[in-house]
């Protein structure tokens, strides 16, 4: 056992054709449905009828109009990730620690929304809140609390509601996953050690399950970065890169603006995988 | 064990402690005592009430009735974190987020004291359990033995009342573990900390305490020292767990001298080694190493000694453990041999033929519990 250099290992036979095979119909598939398309979007991006331009994400990230409009989208996906965080984080505390034998249950309360279709789900929200909804009814007629209705739909308010409410769930799954790895012998541990149960939460829990809150956050900020028809049905005025496509779309049919805008959303996005990218690595080190 | 630790009112009080999960009682009508500065080991089979009893005391279950006392003060009202105890786990549950000095010094910090303070006494601690230099380093990339000797540390550095030591050694091997025995007794007695043990390993409760409490079913059946419990087990239970024993079973004869134990070929009596009440069952218990066995085919006219052959012979080392089956009691015994014939073999062999018996003084009588 003297001899330590590696003896040289003969070549090896090309079996690379299969696999290559098999990965085919997934290749072709990638290529024509999402690399083609994307590259198109690019192209329409950047081209004009005489050459190509980068004039419009100049004016994209100069105009103040515009950088308001990426300011918002940005700005309304972060409170909605905000307000999931706070109210994700004592359901899911809920869920793992106390919930026993209704977590089935739970779950499956959170997960109902979203097997209902976005459209039929942000109606509902009309009928709580309209003018003569159930809201209003109540709080006007039944109760007599109030004089007059409130406005309550079309406002950024209910919007955010909305959002809230179909992007929780993604929140309280992501955090609840973390928890559930959290032997509770830490926390009994700092409890021996001295520390009543708010400091063990703020020292102990809070901290090894800031993982969860991440991913969690990074997925709830991405899909309300995207989100169209809760906004366009009522939003209330709220003015966001998607509704702003669409509107270059249908109304002004400037196809090239609304590429785009669409690749700075697709930017946006992008920079969330590579955060949460880092996040599992940090965890793996 | 020297008296002045046996002050009254000092140590721990378990008076009356009930618990029970729906209709399962866990812990049933337990008093235990740990004097101050002892060190009491829970021994007993997973589901005895051991671990329990522990959290009770942590005050991470709350008991039915019953009270917990420390030094004369009743806690059982306490939450965990007023209790001043320390607490060692078996997965050593160190903070994985917080560097070893910071798990040490935790205690410390939730107490308010100074950072300079603190410093003080993690270096005297890390120093204690040598771990020198190693204070900035996160448990994840220490030994398994260096951790639970940061989560010693950890437990030790406030000065607790009393030392909890939940199966502190269980994901240890064995090599390791021995080493740590004699750290952690070292460390319970030169500080004169008042510690309770659970295991269910018996050579580890044998080895670091000073009294052994053997549990099932929710109850202590028997407390004493470790060489008491060994060997004068009141009970078939106490003498099976702890280690291993051979139970006869059968009822006093008519003087009361002998055991008469019935077997295949006719009754047959066993000199026992206190008289006993006419006609009463009871059972013996002989341990295997307490039998002698001399090789041939039958009892050399002593009238003592059973003619057996050996049906098992297992090579331990130090010793040897053999099965012998006996035909005239119609069952096997085991007979533990220190190994005393050539190297490399035990003294006997399987198949050989050989007399066993044992002197009347070493047989116990024990209860059927």
């Amino acid at each position: 056992m003297s001899d330590m250099t590696p003896q040289p290992t003969p070549p090896r036979p090309r079996r690379l054709l299969l696999p290559l095979f098999l990965a085919l119909p997934a290749v072709v598939f990638l290529i024509v449905f999402f690399v083609a398309p994307l590259f198109d979007n690019g192209m329409r991006s950047i081209l004009t009828q005489d050459g190509w331009t980068v004039s419009r994400y100049v004016s994209l990230l100069t105009d103040r109009f515009y950088l308001g409009i990426i300011g918002q989208t940005v700005l309304l996906s972060a409170g909605v990730t905000l307000i999931s965080v706070v109210i994700g984080y004592p359901v899911a505390y809920f869920l793992v620690r106390k919930a026993g034998r209704f977590a089935g249950l739970i779950i499956f309360l959170l997960i109902a929304p979203l097997l209902t279709s976005i459209i039929m789900r942000t109606f509902g929200w009309q009928v709580l809140f309209a003018r003569r909804g159930l809201v209003n009814t109540l709080l006007v007629d039944e109760l007599g609390i109030l004089s007059a209705p409130l406005r309550l739909t079309n406002s950024p308010e209910i919007a955010i509601a909305a959002l809230v409410h179909v992007l929780v769930p993604f929140m309280v799954l992501s955090i609840a996953t973390v928890l559930q790895g959290i032997d509770t012998r830490l926390e009994e541990s700092a409890k021996i050690l001295g520390a009543n149960r708010l400091r063990t939460f703020w020292e102990v829990t809070l901290p090894l399950s800031l993982d969860g809150i991440g991913t969690g956050a990074i997925l709830v900020f991405m899909i309300a970065n995207g989100s169209f028809v809760t906004l366009v049905l009522l939003g209330g005025g709220l003015q966001t890169l998607p509704l702003m496509i669409y509107q270059q779309f249908n109304t002004t049919r400037d196809f090239g603006m609304a590429s785009a805008m669409s690749m700075i959303l697709l930017v946006i996005a992008v920079a969330c995988l590579f955060a949460q990218l880092r996040l599992v690595r940090r965890k793996g080190a | 064990m020297p008296v002045a630790q046996r002050e009254a009112g000092k140590g721990l009080l378990l008076t009356g402690i009930h618990k029970s999960y729906g209709k399962v009682a866990a812990v049933k009508d337990l008093d235990l005592h740990v004097g101050g500065g002892e060190l009491v080991a829970l021994l007993g089979p997973s589901g005895c009430g051991k671990t329990t009893t522990l959290r009770i005391v942590a005050g991470f279950e709350q008991p039915d009735t019953g009270t917990v006392e420390i030094d004369g003060e009743e806690i059982s009202s306490l939450p965990p974190h007023k209790r001043h105890l320390g607490m060692v786990f078996q997965n050593y549950s160190l903070f994985p987020h917080r560097t070893v000095a910071e798990n040490i010094g935790f205690g410390l910090r939730m107490a308010g004291m100074a950072k300079s303070a603190r410093d003080e006494r993690i270096n005297t601690m890390l120093d204690l359990v040598h771990l020198q230099g190693r204070g900035n380093v996160f448990p994840a990339k220490l030994s398994g033995g260096q951790q639970q000797r940061v989560a010693l540390a950890r437990s030790l550095v406030v000065n607790p009342k009393v030392l909890l030591l939940d199966e502190p050694l269980g994901a240890l091997d064995k090599s390791l573990r021995e080493s740590m025995q004699f750290e952690i007794r070292g460390m319970q007695q030169r500080l004169g900390i008042t510690a309770l043990l659970v295991t269910h390993d018996q050579e580890e409760a044998m080895s670091m305490a000073d009294k052994v409490a053997v549990m099932n079913g929710g109850r202590i059946l028997q407390i004493g020292a470790p060489a008491d419990i060994y060997d004068r087990p009141k009970s078939r239970f106490v003498a099976e767990f702890l280690g291993t024993s051979n139970i006869f079973e059968g009822r006093a004869s008519d003087d009361g001298s002998a055991l008469v134990v019935s077997g295949p070929h006719g009754p047959f009596s066993l000199t026992l080694p206190q008289p006993q009440a006419h006609g009463q069952p009871f059972l013996l218990s002989v341990r295997p190493e307490r039998m002698t066995l001399t090789p041939g085919e039958t009892s050399d006219g002593r009238g003592s000694g059973f003619a057996g052959r050996v049906v098992g012979a297992v090579f331990r080392g130090n010793y040897a453990a053999y099965q012998v089956d006996v035909p005239a009691l119609g069952r096997e015994l085991f007979v533990y041999r220190q190994a005393d014939g050539p190297l490399g073999s035990t003294t006997y062999h399987l198949g050989q033929a050989v007399v066993l018996d044992w002197a009347p003084q070493d047989g116990v009588i024990v209860s059927g519990e």
